[in-house]
């Protein structure tokens, strides 16, 4: 290695160590799935596992996925995810406590905040918001599907 | 030797023991019978030893008499029970494979390490895969939280009603 080459290869290193920092800031990966909840009609093959599931406890008979987003978040920075519908999920992570992902997470509608909690989601688990008696559904409800993963 | 020939008194002293207890052979026994009948001091000497001999058994059986066995069968019996309970362990013990004994005594060694220990960590269930533990929350109307038993699956659920 030649002495002009040095400077080169240190700043190469410190690139690769900033670019490996800011991948590990946005280490926390979000998934949002919407689902649409109904009485009747066919549900989606892809909720085949999770249908028992959303039976129990959403109550409906039909599920149809209607939008679905992943995104790697930092932590501590607001991330918006549209909800189709209009509404939207605000997600703040936080940091990591006991294998659980801590996160803000608000649901909002326009202006108002239809949910707005601070929860501990087990790492690489789901949690759900439903949206029942949803006006902008033909009818059912509206389900959010969140998986945190870190 | 035979029994024709007639015993000198020295042959006969060293035969006087064995002929008492009659444990000489019959021609042998004929032989010092032959000679003490007709030597006095062997036949004093004869009747000497069985008049001793006779007075030993009385005394051993006098002394048999004496002791008290009530309690010798019983202690007998309880040795033989003993003796027959190991004999059926061994056998039990000859049964059981090799490897089964190993993980008995390694189960014992883990739970005897593992006693001293309280372990609370252990005893709290895991969290389920879903498990959501909801720290804060705040609605605009009225929400309701529902929880799967199975999975720990936690679902918000609000009611829009502001939005029909």
């Amino acid at each position: 290695m030649t002495r002009d080459a040095c400077p080169a290869m240190l700043g190469l290193a410190a690139g690769a160590l900033v670019l490996l920092a800011a991948a590990h800031a946005l280490a926390l990966e979000v998934q949002i799935t919407t689902v649409r909840a109904s009485e009747h009609g066919p549900s989606d093959a892809q909720l085949i596992d999770l249908r028992p599931r959303l039976r129990r406890l959403v109550g409906y008979r039909s599920f149809q996925v209607v939008g679905k987003e992943r995104r790697r978040c930092a932590w501590q920075t607001s991330e918006a995810f549209a909800i189709p519908g209009g509404r939207m999920l605000h997600v703040v992570p936080k940091g990591m406590r006991d294998q659980a992902v801590v996160m803000s997470v608000k649901l909002m509608d326009g202006s108002r905040a239809l949910v707005d909690t601070d929860v501990r989601l087990q790492n690489r688990g789901v949690m759900l918001f439903g949206v029942g008696q949803d006006s902008r559904a033909a009818e059912g409800a509206l389900i959010i599907m969140l998986r945190a993963e870190d | 030797m035979s029994a024709e020939r007639v015993m000198t008194c020295a042959e006969v002293e060293g035969l006087l023991d064995a002929f008492v207890d009659a444990e000489l052979p019959a021609p042998a026994l004929l032989a010092v019978a032959r000679h003490a009948g007709g030597c006095e001091a062997c036949d004093a000497a004869v009747r000497e030893l069985s008049a001793l001999r006779e007075a030993v058994e009385r005394s051993v059986v006098a002394e048999v008499e004496t002791l008290d066995l009530a309690r010798v069968w019983p202690a007998v019996s309880q040795g033989v029970e003993r003796h027959d309970a190991r004999v059926e362990w061994r056998r039990r013990l000859r049964t059981v494979p090799a490897w089964g004994v190993a993980l008995a005594v390694a189960a014992s060694a883990v739970l005897w390490l593992r006693s001293p220990e309280p372990e609370p960590a252990r005893l709290a269930a895991a969290p389920r895969r879903n498990q959501a533990v909801i720290e804060r929350i705040d609605s605009s109307g009225h929400f309701e939280l529902r929880r799967d038993r199975k999975y720990g699956t936690t679902l918000i659920m609000v009611s829009d009603q502001a939005g029909q």
